[in-house]
């Protein structure tokens, strides 16, 4: 079946299976920043932006998505790149593995609460796992990121 | 999972019909458990058209739309009033946000799921489910009776209540399902609940009668809750260490609400 | 020895750092052909069979099957998948297919189709005739069992390794130091205890992944998430029989490994598709096959008996160990003299030191590398029985560590006995800040007003435990590293080294220590690692090799260009060599100067003109350990036994950090690991061995909200043979967690518990068992 979207501030067509998943839609059609860790919703590797929100794109039919707006990292270049700035900093970058979809996510958060607490980083970030830096690292630099503080 | 066919219903009357055809069409709600499955599915019915996204503060109720995703729920004001917000803490605790962006409260409550924190949490509260075409169950009825209802679950209805509430999901993770979930709240009366055994929610109908009649003893109370409550072993906790925690937390809970 | 450096040991964001954020598609299955076969495996439904027959002619009929693997079609050559050095000291007991299939999991036919679902389809049309076996499932009965998991003919051990498998035996080592028996009679004091920890799954991001295609000269391609690509390419040449010259191995960026990807997975499955199919093809795994059938850590049961004399010292220790390596013996007796190598020298007072047992094979998923090996697994009994004894004597645990343990210029017995399955190499401790440590730790979680345990609240408990800790730093005279540094035009250095970055950072840790020798700045050091076609060798990412080794062969690289440009630079002014400085820009000789950038232009174009570039290599002659001090506080609910980590404190000696963050991001990286062993990642089997725990929703990682506050020190410390005076610190971080947890447990509720993971059931239990 055929599913219009808009990807990235772009309005694309994709020929889809009826039961895909939109994590393997893009991955096929060459959006490989979409990463996948589980495939069962629970690693967060895969997440991209559904109409903003932070969406499991394992786990979301890509025939749902119709109509909607859906980004990836690709949309955020500047904001990933200076909030890389920080993971540096803090020593929360290793394989990077989950660094893309990380991004989206306090691309989200910073939408959602510009001026979140400790805790409420956390709870937001609390479904991407990460299994090289302590998780301490990550917290530390995206409180310094939105904070707006090195 | 291999679907044949997707079709976004244009109207609950399609949906419903569709369903009705064959019990290899079924309805999709956020779609997470549905992707465990490695059964095909012939019609797969896409609801999201239908309006069914809406959380709307009625005169007696709180009408929560079938299609309302977790988050949604967790993040309503609305929500938030009812018995002091334990509905929404009790939402947030599952997984992350991204994961809550998906799933939706009609799912949540539909499935039945052993494991829910979504059922155990509405059950301390008055809740109807309100079925398409014309159904409309009290939620305490559909978790007991076996099955699946037939109809298309379309609204969740959450009586209001400034009830005094406790709720405690004992987990490994973060991102762990419940190892036990307990639910107690009182506002005139008490509602007793302790989920995840691992089978579903279970409304401990013994203690809340000697509650409700004027018992006081609290230890009493979670001696009847034992009593009634069938707990089982499953993998991230055997039955022992299980009861020991519905124990303790029975008696937490009534001793915050009381 | 230590000096102001101006790149090494400041902070350094990562190469890759800000690319890979940005979602830079350079990790394995990004940069797969995307016309590529998908291979998957059938997998054994049976714990324990033997195969009568395979019937694929159903299978080959769908349409879009392009081949199909079984034993009936496959070179038959028993290999090792460790990558190792070579001759592997890991028996040669896998084939790439066999008559028995050996856990539930294990491989039986790749099929290779041009879609996912087409292969599942075929797959489900493969008929095999099993013979079902008994399986052994419990690895305190596999000894002598009458099931045989390896009754096959053409398997056989490198050199000694114990190697029995008649009896299920794998690999099996004994060592004396002295005479424990007579010492433990003359003991004041003698604990005695047994320990057993899981078989806990890495559990890396990104799944074992790879894909092969031939090249213009027809030469075998295999991208591959690993940890080791120069033994694979020859552990692959020698099992599918091409030469080393026709294969090329290259790992692009890995989604981290701690181990996991130290060993073959799906290379030589794709390997024989395309060749024989002259297609490319690749083989991602889903995250069930990464839990069910990649590898785990060794589950063991440790026995220690430790005696001590009136004063406290320690005079002896025996300990016996029983490891499980599962169906195949990789790393089966690495992991297990590490058990003693890289744990009992910390107590380096005792006259007398005992320590050996067996690796045996049980019907589970094979064991094998896991950061930290045989190390956490020694670390949890060693430093759990030390509190043990530390009560027994009336003494301060902390206290009883500050005595017992070892000090800078002092040595062990064990360092020349032990090696990593051969004999090791006598040490002095030239760089040993453990007595610092303790101290640091000490006052950072302030052990004085929190030991043993403080109430905080209705039914709230918090209490603290410590542990101690050493790794190696590579394996002397057997892991190498090179590097081969150029010249470009403009004055910047292309360095390729065959070390494998697998997201520790290593790239950066290099690129570092080169800019930091040829006085330039990383942004003018282009690094380019882990391809066997265009790096020198390394043995790879594993045994804490990279920062020693590598970083020792990338300085030693760095040297010979600086020496290199100051002689061309001579040429080029007409002066005398020892008279040319280099500032890393600019030549100066008396009156004359050359900046490196026209150096650089003059060789490439004008005059003379020839490539400046040099190949430097090393291989350690010791293995210096780091040390760590650790400290963890907790929160205990005294009804429930649910707990919190409220702190964990770590003082490490690494020698110089070269990079303050990436070592940090090791060690905090390797807590978090080592507290997911200890506290919530539990392994279950069914009863006929089938695992259960196969996704991150039923093993439980440590997520942003079980991590309490890690508070991490690096001690002041130069090691006179590491590369600006570095040691490793990728393992040691995941040694003390279980111990730390461990004896906090036993401080807030008098209870021991003698498996892992010490979960509030547990707690529970041991509790409940003392009533």
């Amino acid at each position: 079946m055929e599913v219009k979207f808009n990807l990235n501030g772009l309005d694309v067509i994709y020929h889809i299976q009826p039961g895909e998943y939109l994590l393997d839609s893009l991955r096929n059609n060459g959006v490989k920043s979409v990463k996948k860790g589980c495939n069962a919703s629970a690693c967060g590797a895969c997440t991209v932006l559904v109409n903003g929100k932070p969406t499991l794109s394992c786990s979301v039919l890509t025939a749902s998505i119709e109509g909607k707006k859906v980004m990836t990292v690709e949309s955020i270049q500047e904001e990933a790149g200076e909030l890389s700035e920080y993971f540096a900093k803090e020593g929360a970058d290793q394989c990077g593995y989950c660094s893309a979809a990380l991004a989206l996510v306090v691309h989200a958060l910073k939408e959602e609460n510009p001026h979140p607490t400790r805790e409420e980083i956390d709870d937001y970030l609390v479904g991407n796992l990460c299994r090289c830096t302590g998780l301490q690292s990550q917290g530390n630099a995206v409180e310094k990121y939105l904070g707006g503080k090195k | 999972m291999k679907v044949n066919e997707y079709v976004r219903a244009a109207s609950l009357e399609e949906a419903y019909s569709l369903k009705k055809a064959s019990l290899k069409n079924k309805v999709l709600g956020g779609g997470l458990w549905l992707k465990k499955g490695n059964g095909e599915v012939d019609k797969l019915i896409d609801l999201s058209r239908l309006g069914l996204d809406q959380i709307k503060e009625e005169k007696e109720y709180v009408s929560v739309g079938a299609m309302v995703t977790q988050r949604e729920f967790e993040t309503s004001p609305i929500i938030k009033k009812i018995g002091g917000g334990v509905l929404s803490e009790a939402v947030h605790q599952i997984m992350g946000p991204a994961f809550r962006n998906c799933a939706t409260i009609g799912g949540s409550v539909y499935g039945k799921y052993g494991f829910s924190d979504v059922i155990t949490a509405l059950l301390g509260f008055k809740v109807d489910l309100v079925f398409y075409p014309e159904a409309v169950v009290s939620l305490d009825e559909y978790v007991k009776k076996p099955g699946f209802a037939d109809g298309i679950l379309t609204e969740i209805r959450i009586y209001k209540s400034g009830a005094k509430s406790f709720f405690k999901k004992v987990k490994m993770t973060a991102l762990d399902y419940p190892i036990l979930n307990v639910c107690v709240t009182k506002a005139k009366e008490y509602k007793v609940v302790v989920g995840s055994r691992p089978l579903v929610a279970y409304v401990c109908e013994g203690a809340m009668k000697y509650l409700n009649e004027g018992g006081k003893d609290i230890e009493k109370a979670v001696e009847l809750a034992m009593q009634e409550l069938k707990i089982g072993d499953s993998m991230s906790a055997k039955s022992e260490y299980r009861s020991h925690l519905a124990r303790v937390y029975l008696k937490r809970g009534l001793e915050e609400v009381k | 020895m230590k000096k102001n450096f101006r790149v090494v040991n400041n902070i350094t964001p990562s190469v890759d750092g800000k690319g890979l954020m940005q979602g830079r598609s350079y990790y394995t299955d990004d940069l797969a052909d995307q016309n590529s076969l998908i291979v998957k495996l059938l997998r054994s439904p049976h714990a324990f069979a033997r195969i009568k027959s395979i019937d694929v002619s159903e299978a080959e009929k769908v349409p879009g099957v392009a081949c199909i693997l079984t034993k009936d079609n496959v070179p038959h050559v028993s290999f090792t998948r460790a990558g190792q050095g070579y001759p592997e000291p890991s028996p040669h007991d896998k084939f790439i297919f066999d008559e028995y299939a050996r856990y539930v999991g294990d491989e039986v036919a790749a099929v290779a189709a041009v879609s996912e679902e087409v292969a599942l389809q075929a797959m489900k049309k493969i008929k095999v005739d099993y013979e079902v076996l008994e399986p052994v499932l419990d690895f305190e009965q596999a000894f002598e069992n009458k099931s045989v998991i390896h009754p096959e003919d053409g398997i056989h051990e490198m050199f000694p390794i114990g190697f029995d498998p008649k009896k299920n035996v794998a690999a099996s080592y004994e060592m004396e130091v002295g005479n424990v028996e007579e010492e433990l009679k003359k003991c004041e004091y003698v604990v005695e205890d047994t320990f057993y920890s899981q078989a806990q799954a890495h559990a890396m991001i990104e799944p074992h992944t790879c894909n092969a295609r031939l090249d213009e000269h027809n030469r075998l391609v295999i991208y591959s998430t690993t940890q080791t690509p120069f033994h694979m390419r020859r552990i692959m040449s020698k099992t599918i029989g091409l030469p080393v010259e026709k294969i090329r191995v290259v790992k692009p960026r890995v989604g981290g490994g701690f181990g996991g990807k130290q060993a073959f997975h799906g290379e030589m499955f794709c390997a024989l598709v395309t060749l024989r199919t002259k297609k490319p093809s690749k083989c991602v795994f889903t995250r069930e096959e990464v839990f069910g059938s990649t590898y785990t850590r060794h589950p063991m049961r440790i026995t220690l008996r430790v005696g001590a004399n009136k004063d406290g010292v320690i005079q002896a220790i025996d300990c016996r160990a029983l490891s499980d390596t599962g169906a195949y013996g990789e790393h089966a007796l690495t992991v297990f003299m590490i058990v003693g190598s890289k744990v009992l020298p910390l107590y380096n007072k005792a006259k007398a030191v005992k320590f050996g047992g067996q690796v045996v094979y049980t019907n589970h998923v094979s064991a094998g590398a896991y950061r930290g090996y045989g190390a956490i697994q020694g670390n949890y009994a060693v430093e759990s029985i030390m509190d043990e004894l530390a009560e027994k004597i009336g003494m301060d645990p902390i206290k009883f560590r500050e005595i017992n343990s070892m000090k800078e210029k002092e040595t062990s017995p064990i360092f020349e006995i032990m090696g990593e399955g051969t004999e090791g190499t006598a040490m002095i401790m030239e760089s040993c800040k453990l007595p610092y440590c303790i101290k640091r730790g000490r006052e950072l979680i302030e052990w004085d007003k929190k030991w043993p345990r403080k109430e905080v609240g209705p039914h709230k408990v918090r209490a603290v435990g410590c542990a101690i800790a050493m790794q190696g730093s590579g394996i002397p005279f057997l892991d190498m590293g090179s590097c081969t540094i150029k010249l470009n035009d403009g004055g910047s250095y292309m360095v390729t080294v065959g070390a494998t970055d697998i997201g520790q950072g290593s790239d950066t840790m290099i690129s570092q220590i080169v800019a930091e020798e040829l006085g330039t700045t990383v942004d003018k050091v282009i690094i380019y690692s882990s391809d066997t076609d265009l790096t020198p060798y390394d043995c790879g990412a594993y045994a804490s090799s990279t920062t020693y080794v590598s970083g020792n062969a990338a300085w030693n690289a760095a040297q010979k260009m600086r020496d290199r440009l100051v002689r061309e630079a001579a040429e080029y002014m007409n002066v005398k060599v020892g008279s040319v400085e280099f500032d890393g820009k600019i030549f100066t000789s008396g009156e004359k100067s050359l900046s490196l950038e026209d150096l650089a232009t003059n060789r490439l174009y004008n005059q003379d003109t020839r490539q400046i570039a040099v190949t430097e290599s090393f291989h350690g002659h010791v293995s210096p350990p780091p040390f760590m001090a650790a400290f963890g506080e907790f929160e205990f609910d005294t009804e429930t036994f649910e707990y919190k980590m409220i702190k964990y404190v770590t003082v490490t000696d690494c020698g110089t950090t070269i990079n303050p963050m990436l070592a940090k991001g090791q060690v905090e990286g390797g807590i978090a690991q080592g507290y997911g062993m200890a506290s919530s990642e539990e392994v279950i089997y069914n009863d006929k061995g089938k695992l259960l725990t196969t996704n991150f929703d039923v093993y439980h990682i440590p997520t942003r909200h079980e991590i309490g506050e890690l508070v991490t020190e690096f001690a002041d410390s130069y090691e006179p043979t590491g590369p600006f005076g570095a040691k490793s610190v990728g393992e040691i971080g995941i040694d003390t967690p279980p111990a730390v947890l461990c004896n906090a447990v036993y401080n807030a509720f008098g209870v021991r518990v003698h498996h892992l993971p010490i979960t509030p059931e547990a707690i529970f239990k041991a509790v409940k068992e003392k009533k």
